[in-house]
């Protein structure tokens, strides 16, 4: 067997796996109860609920890594090396964890004064907003930096060449250059926050028609032994993310005009 | 516009480096690669740190950000913004800077006239060819009103007979524009066609500033010398008119006939490679062509330098090494040798 057949069955072998267990919902699938999962005022609430709590926790996100990340692409500064290393650790720590630091906090002085005073996070929808920024900012950082990379910097010396301030060169230059990167680490970031479960169920828990995103839905059916509904919610969910993931393909697939 | 000081420019490469560039004066920077020459103009620019002091008709330039120099920059690699059309990417510079509208699309109709680039407007940078973009970007880097121009290799991207017009062209319109201009080239003859003056950098150094013709026949330095190609200077004892635009020239018992208008020719200069050596005798008019005998050979990385002396006068040549090996030259053979009539230089009273 040549390497190159070789190497092309192992990415068949993989996508087999994946269409396989996928596949091997269906095993368990009822079309009736799919439908009426579907309309149940519960489900609803949920699909509503995942859907805008990650929109909202990802445009934070964003917004909070977009300035973030040009700073790491483009300057060398004292500290740079450190919260490069910090970006990572949402990846490495499990969201389990990471929630739990959280509410850990929380019952610090610090933590407590915040919650009485300022927005109450443990068990509310504010909760789930948390637990998706935090568990998805290090990613956002890390994606939009590499759009940002791929920008070379002397299109911004240009700029300052001919009169733009710094902020406005990255406004008016670099920003609508790696537009397309950000879109697509945006619906990146949004693609996890929308299945993010450990830190959610840590710090929002898992009240139904309250705090009970997708994930932690198909948590609790599975919890008691609801199977069929279990297939239904993992179904929505997976038809979900693959419309997406093959949206950003198709707006990275085309590569910009250089 | 602005006389550009720089005083004890250290940085990077650079080493000590102090010149002025007059008011609309044209200075070209030739150096070898890695010379310095690209920051010194990031220097100008304020695109890098540096010490020393860089001043504008007399002004501290030190604490002045780039976007506040008004210095216009074309980057060797053009840099054109790659989201915005011919006109946008010209445009760009007036629109930061505040400029209505209408001054706006004066100013880029003018300047796409002036480079010749107008049906462009619309166009996309990636749809362009090599000299229009390289048009685009100096039209970009003149636009909102700059008073010093740096240009890095300006013809780089360009073939030698385009870059050839257009040195010419851009020569036009910097006088034209009257705007200080620093400019990169690595080949002195480009440097020669639009330079007042030539400053010499090697090793973040600089060698020498002056003239194109002075630094062709006053080069004051071994590394100057070196860079021009050793040049063979010849004093002029006497200079004959032959007719309309041709002149023979004496020099001891040599007579150089070239192409020349009146009589006040003083030195000429020959580059060793302009002079061919041959061991048989060439055929054609004796026009130029000399016999000589070789008095002294200099053997270098890639080429010979030969010392040929014809009539009591040394003249160095330049030959490959192969073309060195092949004719099995020695000290005291006997060579022909013919001068290259179109690339002689002159220096006149």
């Amino acid at each position: 067997m040549t390497f190159k057949r070789l190497s092309i069955s192992v990415s068949f072998a993989v996508f087999v796996l994946y269409g396989g267990l996928i596949l091997s919902l269906f095993y368990f699938y009822d079309g009736a109860l799919f439908f009426e999962t579907l309309r149940s005022a519960r489900t609803l609430f949920s699909i509503r609920l995942s859907l805008f709590t990650a929109t909202v926790s990802t445009v934070i996100a964003v917004v909070v890594a977009i300035p973030s990340a040009y700073a790491l692409s483009r300057f060398r500064f004292f500290g740079r090396q450190l919260i490069d290393t910090i970006l990572e650790l949402p990846m490495i720590v499990s969201p389990v964890a990471l929630g739990a630091v959280v509410l850990v906090f929380f019952n610090t002085p610090a933590g407590a004064l915040l919650q009485d005073h300022g927005v109450r996070f443990v068990f509310t929808i504010y909760g789930i907003f948390l637990a998706q920024f935090i568990t998805t900012l290090g990613i956002a950082i890390r994606l939009i930096k590499a759009a940002m990379d791929e920008i070379p910097v002397r299109y911004e010396e240009v700029a300052k060449t001919l009169g733009a301030s710094p902020a406005r060169a990255f406004l008016t230059v670099t920003l609508p250059l790696c537009k397309r990167g950000i879109i697509a680490s945006s619906i990146l970031t949004w693609a996890k926050a929308l299945g993010e479960f450990g830190a959610t169920i840590t710090i929002a828990g898992s009240m139904a028609m309250k705090t009970e995103t997708i994930p932690v839905a198909i948590f609790m059916r599975l919890a008691s032994a609801d199977i069929e509904g279990t297939v239904v919610l993992v179904l929505i969910l997976i038809g979900i993310g693959l419309g997406i993931l093959y949206g950003v393909r198709l707006l990275t697939g085309k590569a910009l005009p250089v | 516009m602005p006389r550009i000081e720089l005083k004890n420019i250290t940085g990077k490469v650079l080493n000590d480096v102090s010149l002025t560039v007059e008011d609309n004066e044209v200075l070209a920077l030739v150096g070898p690669n890695g010379a310095g020459k690209t920051t010194l103009l990031n220097v100008i620019a304020g695109l890098t740190d540096y010490r020393g002091e860089v001043l504008f008709d007399g002004k501290s330039m030190d604490r002045v950000p780039p976007h506040k120099r008004g210095v216009g920059y074309l980057f060797q690699d053009l840099a054109l913004f790659p989201h915005k059309s011919v006109a946008g990417n010209i445009a760009y510079g007036l629109k930061v800077r505040g400029y209505s509208r209408e001054t706006i699309d004066a100013r880029v109709s003018e300047l796409t006239e002036a480079l010749h680039i107008g049906k462009l407007k619309d166009r996309l940078p990636y749809n362009l060819s090599g000299g229009e973009k390289q048009r685009v970007a100096i039209a970009r880097a003149i636009a909102p009103f700059q008073k010093i121009l740096l240009l890095d290799e300006p013809t780089a991207n360009l073939d030698t007979q385009t870059a050839k017009y257009f040195r010419s062209e851009l020569s036009v319109l910097l006088r034209r524009l009257e705007i200080t201009t620093v400019f990169v080239i690595h080949d002195l003859l480009g440097a020669e066609e639009m330079a007042d003056r030539i400053a010499i950098i090697h090793r973040g150094s600089i060698e020498q500033v002056a003239t194109p013709k002075d630094v062709f026949f006053h080069p004051e330095t071994h590394v100057v010398s070196e860079f021009i190609g050793m040049p063979n200077i010849l004093d002029c004892d006497e200079c004959t008119v032959l007719s309309t635009g041709l002149v023979e020239v004496l020099s001891g018992n040599m007579r150089v006939v070239l192409p020349y208008e009146g009589n006040t020719i003083r030195k000429l200069a020959i580059s060793p490679h302009d002079i061919y050596i041959s061991d048989t005798k060439p055929p054609g008019p004796a026009l130029n062509r000399y016999t000589g005998t070789i008095t002294e050979i200099i053997p270098l990385r890639a080429v010979v330098r030969v010392k040929v002396t014809v009539d009591g006068t040394g003249l160095l040549a330049e030959l490959s090494r192969e073309t060195f090996d092949e004719m099995k030259l020695a000290v005291g053979s006997a060579v022909h040798i013919i001068v290259k009539l179109r690339r002689l230089r002159y220096f006149e009273v």
